[in-house]
């Protein structure tokens, strides 16, 4: 082995790679002694487990070790690389460990012969949490966009069935009915025949609430704009809230994928301000300046503290995040105590 | 139309002279061309006349309820019953802050066809008694409704 620097020599090398790394090191025997440990092998373990492994405890490990993820399970003690280090192999693998202050920690570990005539190993741990959360995150991010495009898609069609053919065909039967109207004179015919009719127009008016509901057509055929008027004139109906709306986007479109998530961002927002801000009165506004699309509503309502206890599940502003993320969007949330709430959403936009 | 209109006022007025509600208010089933809509038509004792702006879907909301089940209801203590997150699906209760109520089904040839609610601004002021009084009323008949109840048996 050579060595650029004869200031240096291997051995000091190591000495310092040692004892400042911040990958842990153990050496162990053959019986599972541990023979040395760096100061950050120590840092991770147990003090009572410290304590076993220096008496010289063999598989005093054991006392820390959670198992390892073989190509079978994904947490097990099963071949476990210590005491059959040669059978398979454990050049990189990745184990789980008790740590001191930090609960179950997963390493990414090396177990391997240094010297196979004493039978001497060293074995390596590199903490990989946040790598493994990153990961995680990235993860979880394509799953969730999944699931959301799954939940429109799977509501589109469902909205459209009912649209397009339940309301369809009891429409039909409902003029048929009309016409029978006009070819009695009883009266007590006629009667029955006007609830029977009233009932089939209630039906057909539940049926289109219902895929309005689930997916406003009018998002699809029509646009942001369209379907954010028709949204707040049912809730004017509905509820009796007022929403001031202001949009500069006149019938311009956007990829489904953008223009739902600033629906359902929209609605979500809405709806809290319909439970929580104790107002009757909404601003929402929507347009689009520098090549990215706004999106503000805004309440001058009760407000919240930032950061505070949600008073409901917490999951609708986690909601609202999550959707922006998937358009590369920004979600800005302002809120003062008695003042009101303002939620900004930001997605640029290619032309 | 006219004179229905005039009727349905007096009778409720009359009713919450007798009964000493806050607050009454008779929804009745709109059929319009395409539609068919719930709304709040006649109120006596009102803060004012946002209610009438409303327009129930059936199955939302007091009258959307009764209306869909046939079913008296009562609410004696309005902040228990209803979350304060979820009052909003109840417009008239928020616009006329009703603390307790009561709301029965208003029949009309074996259909419901309109909801009368008597309300108070303070709670625990209904009783089932009174619930029962308002049910009875409303199958005495009110204005062109004839109160025949469907019965299955």
């Amino acid at each position: 082995m050579s060595i650029s620097n004869p200031n240096y020599s291997i051995n000091s090398l190591m000495a310092k790679l040692y004892e400042n790394s911040m990958e842990a090191i153990f050496f162990f025997d053959q019986h599972g002694k541990v023979l040395a440990m760096n100061p950050a092998a120590e840092e991770i373990v147990a003090d009572d487990v410290l304590e076993q492994l220096y008496s010289g405890q063999a598989n005093a490990i054991c006392g820390v070790c959670r198992g390892y993820m073989s190509e079978t399970e994904l947490r097990t003690c099963l071949t476990c690389y210590f005491n059959a280090p040669d059978v398979d192999d454990f050049s990189s693998f990745q184990v789980y460990l008790d740590t001191k202050g930090k609960g179950i920690v997963s390493y990414a570990a090396s177990y391997h012969v240094i010297d196979s005539d004493q039978q001497l190993y060293a074995f390596m741990l590199k903490d990989l949490t946040t790598q493994f959360k990153t990961q995680e995150k990235f993860y979880q991010n394509t799953m969730m966009k999944h699931v959301i495009e799954a939940q429109e898609n799977e509501r589109k069609r469902i909205s459209r069935e009912l649209h397009d053919s339940v309301a369809q065909e009891l429409m039909s039967a409902l003029i048929d009915l009309r016409v029978f109207k006009y070819m009695t004179q009883d009266t007590t015919l006629l009667q029955k025949m006007k609830h029977t009719e009233a009932s089939m127009t209630r039906l057909l008016d539940d049926i289109r609430n219902l895929a309005v509901e689930l997916r406003p057509a009018a998002l699809d055929d029509f646009g942001l704009e369209a379907a954010f008027r028709s949204h707040f004139k049912r809730l004017q109906e509905s509820y009796g809230f007022t929403v001031e709306f202001e949009s500069t986007l006149c019938q311009k479109r956007y990829s489904s994928e953008i223009e739902t998530v600033i629906y359902r961002i929209c609605q979500e927002a809405v709806l809290n301000a319909l439970k929580y801000a104790q107002t009757d009165k909404i601003k929402v506004s929507i347009y689009e300046q520098n090549k990215l699309l706004q999106l503000i509503v805004e309440d001058e309502g009760i407000g919240f503290e930032i950061g505070s206890d949600p008073i409901g599940t917490g999951l609708g502003l986690y909601g609202i995040r999550e959707r922006a993320e998937l358009v590369g969007g920004i979600v800005n949330i302002y809120a003062t105590p008695g003042k009101g709430t303002k939620i900004h959403l930001q997605i640029s936009i290619l032309d | 139309m006219m004179k229905n209109r005039v009727d349905y006022q007096q009778e409720l007025d009359q009713f919450r002279e007798w009964l000493g509600y806050d607050f009454m208010s008779l929804a009745l089933a709109e059929s319009a061309e395409y539609h068919y809509v719930i709304k709040w038509k006649y109120a006596t004792g009102n803060l004012n006349d946002c209610f009438k702006g409303i327009v129930l879907q059936s199955g939302r909301g007091i009258a959307g309820i009764v209306f869909k089940t046939g079913k008296p209801m009562i609410i004696e203590n309005v902040a228990q019953h209803i979350d304060n997150e979820l009052l909003f699906n109840y417009p008239i209760v928020r616009m006329e802050k009703l603390k307790s109520l009561v709301a029965v089904p208003l029949w009309n040839d074996n259909r419901v066809a309109g909801v009368l609610l008597g309300g108070f601004r303070n709670e625990q002021r209904v009783t089932i008694e009174m619930l029962h009084q308002l049910d009875e009323l409303a199958h005495q008949g009110i204005g062109t409704l004839n109160g025949k109840e469907l019965k299955l048996s």
